[in-house]
């Protein structure tokens, strides 16, 4: 059965407070919740899977050290994934702009003949790369992640407003973008 | 032509985030006009492709790479258990500790040269300011200046060499210099005396004290310090606006406060480890910010210096320090890590050219560097309370930042003026007697 939101939350608390209790397992509890969801968004942030482990692994560090400091008013998941965007922006910034895309996107297409499916992942992946970092990180938040506006304004910390605005606008470059692929 | 509502109603459409009425309000669109569907399906189609994007699995060791990386008391079951640490967690963690920490170590030390020239340049103004305008009243030097009543001098008109009629030769001797004249003449000379900033300094206890403590004064004197003082490069960080900003953090003060970071920065090993070559080409090459510079990060790892310092006591303390986990948790950092100012100074050509420039490597390196931060003086300055007042304090933090006193700092005349190691030797004497409590 689908852990809901709030029992999610609930045991996001629970593994934290175990953690700032001494209890060091709870870390790697931590890890299991959330390791596969971070990479995957750091992965579609930076397009480079090695860029996306560094993250990731620098993302956890910097979480468990400033733990003592989480608020657990506020939901876990959104202080983590704003690390992760936060990183992953800090990595674009500091990266050198030649980084080239490895094979980070795979398209799964049933049916389709397997270069058909690596012609729409390179699509994908170029398309995704085209946008400006901030519009990229709403964009992954909403159609990798599945979170809400509100949930992505939280995350980000940017009104609801500038959350719809990003994600239309993006959408629109990344249909234009996609369009002029197929062609 | 669609308009914006409707766009974004066919946008919310597609992210499930309309209510049941704009749902039925979109399909009615949608199913009337042909470029609202049109619309529509590209999207959808959009949607759709992200969809069909495979969620990746992490790479394997990950899970481990990362409770390995952890502090100590959570490292210690791990390690124990598993018994193994890949190369990669070895350099990952080091890098990760090194970077957290030798970040603000370079902060550290550029906030220390900072200042101590910052201090160099407003005592010089302090003493020229008190002998050329007699404001305030510096005691035995009062009426320095024939003819002029204070208010009316302290409002600024420019001075004059037949102004000056000073009692001390020495001081009398200094209003000959071109050099002085031409500065005190000068208009952002007088801006930077009206500044609110630097009148609250010259109250300011903090900064009698220190000007009349022997550590600064040793320091002063000290050759090390004149040769360091011999360096643009100085001045080029401190032109860098956000560079101030992270100044001001308190986060960073209290860490260099702490007794495990003197140790660690007074520590054989850690002075060692700057001086190496390798440790050199890594701070030069951003290298602490790039997972592909292997082959310095490489070298660095094998110098003894670096394994020193990866054992090093001190170098836990810190680790495992309230203080630094105060730091790396505290919300000062986390805004210091997101700001813009951080990654403008990170990231800026004049701090990667500071950092490269030869001149700060050949400061890092130098005896002179390393004589001052091991000098006894100079840490017991830097214990000193008094210069711990003086760093937080508004007023001197203020004036630095003021325009007018950059615009003095950056002017020609003061430059020359603050090359001049016997002219700074008088002035630094003269503010430690002028202003002495």
């Amino acid at each position: 059965m689908e852990e809901t939101q709030a029992a999610a939350d609930e045991q996001d608390r629970a593994l934290v407070r175990r953690f700032l209790e001494g209890q060091r397992d709870a870390a790697g509890a931590l890890v299991d919740r959330y390791q596969q969801r971070l990479f995957n968004v750091a992965l579609r942030m930076l397009g480079n899977v090695q860029d996306a482990e560094d993250v990731t692994q620098t993302v956890f560090l910097n979480a468990f050290l400033k733990l003592g400091t989480y608020d657990p008013r506020f939901r876990f998941f959104s202080w983590i994934y704003r690390m992760t965007v936060n990183e992953s922006l800090n990595m674009i910034k500091r990266r050198k702009p030649t980084v080239t895309l490895d094979d980070a996107f795979e398209v799964q297409a049933p049916g389709a003949a397997p270069d058909r499916a690596a012609e729409a992942a390179d699509q994908v992946g170029k398309a995704l790369m085209g946008l400006k970092p901030d519009d990229r990180a709403v964009v992954v938040l909403s159609h990798f992640v599945s979170f809400s506006y509100q949930e992505i304004a939280d995350v980000l910390e940017i009104p609801v407003r500038t959350v719809k605005s990003r994600l239309f606008t993006a959408r629109e470059r990344l249909r234009l973008a996609l369009d002029e692929g197929v062609r | 032509m669609l308009n914006r509502d409707q766009i974004e109603l066919i946008h919310q459409e597609i992210d499930g985030a309309n209510t049941p009425e704009g749902s039925a309000a979109c399909r009615s669109l949608v199913e009337q006009d042909p470029e609202a569907r049109a619309l529509a399906a590209e999207l959808r189609h959009v949607a759709l492709l992200f969809e069909r994007v495979a969620t990746r699995e992490p790479p394997p060791h990950l899970k481990q790479a990362i409770l390995d990386a952890l502090p100590p008391p959570a490292r210690a079951a791990s390690r124990t258990a598993a018994g193994w640490m890949t190369p990669r967690a070895i350099l990952r963690w080091s890098v990760t500790q090194l970077r957290l920490s030798t970040e603000r170590m370079e902060e550290a030390i550029m906030t220390k040269r900072t200042m101590i020239i910052g201090g160099v340049a407003v005592a010089t103004v302090v003493v020229i300011a008190g002998l050329a305008t007699g404001w305030p009243p510096v005691g035995n030097q009062a009426g320095t200046i024939g003819g002029v009543e204070q208010a009316a001098r302290y409002k600024g008109r420019a001075m004059t060499q037949s102004d000056v009629t000073l009692q001390n030769p020495e001081i009398s001797a200094l209003f000959q210099n071109p050099q002085i004249l031409r500065l005190v003449q000068s208009g952002v000379f007088r801006e930077a005396m009206q500044n609110t900033a630097f009148r609250e300094l010259q109250a300011s206890g903090a900064y009698h004290q220190i000007m009349a403590s022997d550590a600064y004064h040793q320091i002063m004197a000290s050759d090390a310090y004149r040769e360091l003082m011999a360096s643009d490069a100085y001045r080029q960080l401190e032109a860098i606006p956000a560079y101030r900003q992270l100044e001001a953090s308190q986060a960073y003060r209290d860490l260099q406060a702490s007794q495990a970071y003197q140790q660690l920065m007074a520590s054989a090993a850690y002075r060692e480890l700057q001086a190496s070559e390798a440790y050199q080409q890594l701070l030069a090459q951003g290298a602490f910010r790039e997972a592909q510079s292997a082959a310095a990060m490489r070298e660095l790892q094998a110098n003894e210096a670096y394994h020193q310092i990866m054992a090093n006591e001190a170098y836990h303390q810190i680790m495992a320090s309230d203080a630094y986990h105060q730091v790396m948790a505290s919300d000062a950092n986390r805004e210091i890590m997101a700001s813009d100012a951080y990654h403008q100074v990170m990231a800026s050509d004049a701090y990667h050219q500071v950092m490269a420039s030869d001149a700060n490597r050949e400061i890092m390196a130098s005896d002179a560097y390393r004589q001052l931060e091991a000098n006894e003086a100079f840490r017991q300055l830097e214990a000193n309370a008094a210069f711990r007042q003086l760093e937080a304090n508004a007023a001197f933090r203020d004036l630095q930042a003021s325009n007018a006193f950059q615009q003095l700092q950056a002017a020609e005349a003061f430059r020359s003026l603050s090359r001049n190691q016997d002219l700074a030797n008088v002035f630094m004497r003269e503010a430690m007697n002028v202003t002495a409590p």
